[in-house]
């Protein structure tokens, strides 16, 4: 079978040989409200109170949501909007630190009987997709059930792609187990939707410890496959995932499971897995700390919550700093400050000297076609910026569509290998909004 | 704390320029303009500075009076100045290589917008435009290197070819001790910036390879000789057309596939001017012709998109 054809990135991974440290108890915590895709949650604590790890603090809202809970043990002291990592405001509750990091004595494993308590739990646990989009798990599960829908593969996603992070890598050299673990309660209580269905980890080439604990770990289990993927950028983007480990390819506008498959970020398996265990949710993950920047890069465990400033003091910096990314070096955001705190998603802090942020300005392009050779799905990216600037609205969209632009998984391989430095993903990005916002508008109108 | 910088993702870059890419190709033009001067003498050098300096300058000068950012870094005026004295003879005066320095670049380049906006060539649309006004470049002219293998005819040997005599031995065409335009005649230095140009990633190897296996077979079937074929080949401007003007990313199609084709029809065009019309050369005017085809060929050879509903 054809693989998709992407794009070789420095990989970058200096902390794979290193064993995450527990960081000291940071003072504060900062926990935002939108730590996941959908509705905000509600907070359900009020200033003064004291809390402790692994409380409940804000609870779901709206249909996609998920709940927030208390990292670190000690008082709330304030519940204000903060601007977040990309600009926008959200509230978030700020919890002072006591620093005994007591965990909430009503905290314990979740009874299970069926398929839906089983979702309840895992709703209850916070647990959202660990690899970036943030999606809440529970959903994604519920969304298997649709008679419509005929799982029979479960595609764990444990390729961490991104240059720099190793925070998928270490959850599974460290806890096999709980991958383990998850694979079993999906069998169980979801057995009737995917009894039959083949667990497929999807690995990277480049993580071959890994590789080896879990062939160990699931020797003699034939309903689990380890995928091993070449180490080419993006095999961790959903569609180019799909397409290399089942041959299926996604279809714009349909919803993932109708092309028989799940995925799931390897770390939400695991945390969700901690949780259906022991009763303790979402509270910590295993952050890498690296980038250009970085002479002796750490990953550690650290409180969600955590100001990204307090993870920065954890390692050594050479010269001035220009630039810090959340997540990884293709994808990840740019903050607008340290004091931000790092979400339920945040894989990585990446720090970037003053050289390696400022980009040149962008030239003409000179039609070299590298945007659309390296594009996983062959959008035809070059025309994508010119049809966003036609003035018609309807022939822009039709232009749009034509180019396939739909399609973008995010990666930026475009922008990547652009002589002419052009921000082709962001463009796409651009026309992927326009495309929605149209057509929402479309649907708008056609009603009144 | 000092405010950050905050952009788009991605936050790396692969490190590729536009400069870098035109440096690669005047590097790999770098043998035959060295072998043009070995062969046709100091003429040869006085045509490339020439047609170098004033692209460059006309580039510069019409930024400035347009008020547009100067664009000579990205030495792409540089490529069009090379390629374009690569293409003359020594039968031409220096002030006409001025003049068609100025009009690939004024003209042909910079009205249609700049790097990246022009629809034919700079480089080809000059060398027509001055084959069609000043008349003594067509051809080529002898090597002023003595020995033994050199050949005293002055036109090219193409000319020979269609008259049906041969003029020159494969072994002259490959080493370029024949008449022709300066930078043509040495099948050897081009095919050294060939494998240079492939060794960067500038260009695929199937993408003049297709161009000229396409003139090549044509030959072949036409008249049964193997030798007549890569004497064709060989011969004319064929492997310059090849390797660097129907490579040039911004007058070629998009994709790898629509270059192919493009440069199938670069070499059936050749093929036919060649043979069936009283013009002995064909690689211009194929290109030139090509290059007007292209938005028609990246029609018909656009990528589907995986999952795109069309």
């Amino acid at each position: 079978m054809k693989n998709i054809s992407s794009l070789h990135v420095p990989h970058n991974k200096h902390t794979d040989k290193l064993d995450p440290i527990r960081i000291a108890v940071p003072n504060e915590v900062v926990l935002p409200m939108n730590m996941h895709s959908g509705h905000d949650a509600e907070p359900i604590v009020s200033v003064g109170d004291y809390v402790r790890v692994g409380q409940l603090i804000a609870r779901e809202e709206g249909r996609f949501s998920s709940p927030v809970h208390a990292t670190v043990s000690g008082t709330v002291v304030e519940i204000a909007p903060i601007k977040h990592g990309d600009g926008k405001e959200v509230i978030a509750i700020r919890i002072e630190s006591d620093g005994k990091m007591e965990a909430d004595p009503n905290l314990k494993a979740p009874v299970i009987n069926n398929c839906d308590e089983f979702l309840q739990a895992v709703r209850e646990s916070g647990v959202v997709g660990l690899g970036g989009a943030a999606f809440p798990t529970w959903a994604k599960f519920n969304e298997a059930k649709n008679p419509d829908y005929k799982v029979d593969t479960v595609l764990v996603n444990a390729a961490e792609c991104e240059p720099y992070i190793t925070s998928d890598h270490k959850m599974m050299t460290l806890h096999p187990d709980l991958i383990a673990d998850g694979i079993e309660y999906l069998r169980k209580y979801m057995g009737e939707y995917l009894g039959e269905a083949v667990f497929k980890i999807c690995v990277e080439k480049n993580k071959p410890d890994a590789i080896e604990i879990l062939k160990q770990t699931f020797e003699g289990k034939d309903y689990v496959v380890i995928h091993e993927l070449d180490a080419i950028y993006p095999q961790g983007a959903k569609q180019v995932m799909l397409y290399n480990a089942t041959g299926r390819v996604a279809v714009a506008g349909k919803r993932f499971p109708s092309f028989g498959a799940l995925i799931i970020n390897v770390s939400s398996l695991a945390k969700m897995a901690e949780y259906l265990n022991t009763g303790m949710p979402l509270v910590e993950r295993i952050v890498t700390v690296d980038g250009p920047a970085v002479t002796e890069p750490k990953i550690v465990i650290a409180p969600i919550g955590t100001r990204i400033s307090y993870l920065m003091e954890q390692v050594t910096v050479e010269g001035e700093i220009g630039k810090v990314v959340v997540g990884g070096p293709m994808n990840g955001t740019a903050v607008f400050s340290t004091e931000s705190p790092i979400v339920k998603v945040a894989n990585a802090v990446l720090i970037f000297g003053e050289k390696e942020s400022v980009l040149p300005d962008f030239s003409a392009c000179i039609h070299c076609g590298r945007c659309i050779d390296k594009c996983p799905v062959n959008i035809d990216v070059v025309s994508v910026e010119r049809a966003l600037r036609h003035p018609n609205e309807e022939k822009r969209e039709k232009k749009l569509i034509e180019t396939g632009v739909r399609q973008c998984v995010d990666c930026g391989c475009c922008s990547y290998v652009c002589p002419a430095n052009r921000p082709l993903l962001a463009w796409n990005q651009d026309a992927k909004w326009w495309l929605k916002q149209y057509a929402a508008s479309k649907k708008e109108g056609g009603k009144n | 704390m000092k405010q950050l910088h905050v952009s788009n993702a991605p936050h790396i870059h692969s490190g590729d320029s536009t400069q870098k890419i035109m440096l690669d190709v005047v590097i790999a033009m770098f043998p035959a303009a060295a072998v043009s001067v070995v062969l046709f003498g100091l003429k040869a050098f006085w045509i490339i500075a020439t047609c170098v300096i004033s692209a460059v300058l006309s580039e510069y000068l019409f930024n400035l009076a347009c008020g547009k950012k100067s664009t000579i870094h990205d030495l792409s005026a540089v490529v069009t100045g090379l390629l374009l004295a690569l293409n003359l003879s020594t039968k031409v005066a220096l002030w006409q290589c001025v003049v068609g320095s100025v009009f690939a670049i004024v003209v042909v380049k910079g009205l249609f917008g700049g790097i990246g906006k022009n629809i034919v060539n700079p480089a080809i649309a000059a060398r027509v435009f001055m084959l069609l006004t000043f008349s003594t470049v067509i051809g080529g002219a002898t090597p002023t290197i003595k020995g033994d293998g050199v050949l005293a005819s002055g036109a090219t040997p193409l000319v020979g070819l269609n008259e049906g005599t041969q003029s020159a031995t494969l072994g002259q065409l490959f080493l370029g001790t024949h008449g022709g335009t300066i930078g043509e005649t040495c099948a050897l230095a081009l095919l050294l910036g060939f494998a240079y140009l492939v060794a960067r990633k500038v260009i695929k190897w199937y993408v003049p390879a297709a161009y000229v296996a396409t003139t090549f077979l044509c030959y072949i079937v036409f008249t049964g000789s193997f030798t007549l074929a890569l004497s064709h080949v060989l011969a004319g401007g064929l492997l310059l057309g090849a390797i660097f003007m129907a490579t040039d990313y911004v007058t070629t199609p998009v994709t790898n596939k629509g270059r192919v084709v493009f440069c199938i029809g670069c070499g059936l065009l050749t093929f036919i001017i060649r043979q069936f019309t009283s013009y002995p050369e064909g690689v211009s005017i194929s290109i030139l012709v090509m290059n007007l085809l292209v938005p028609f060929i990246e029609k018909l050879t656009a990528k589907k998109t995986l999952g795109g509903i069309k």
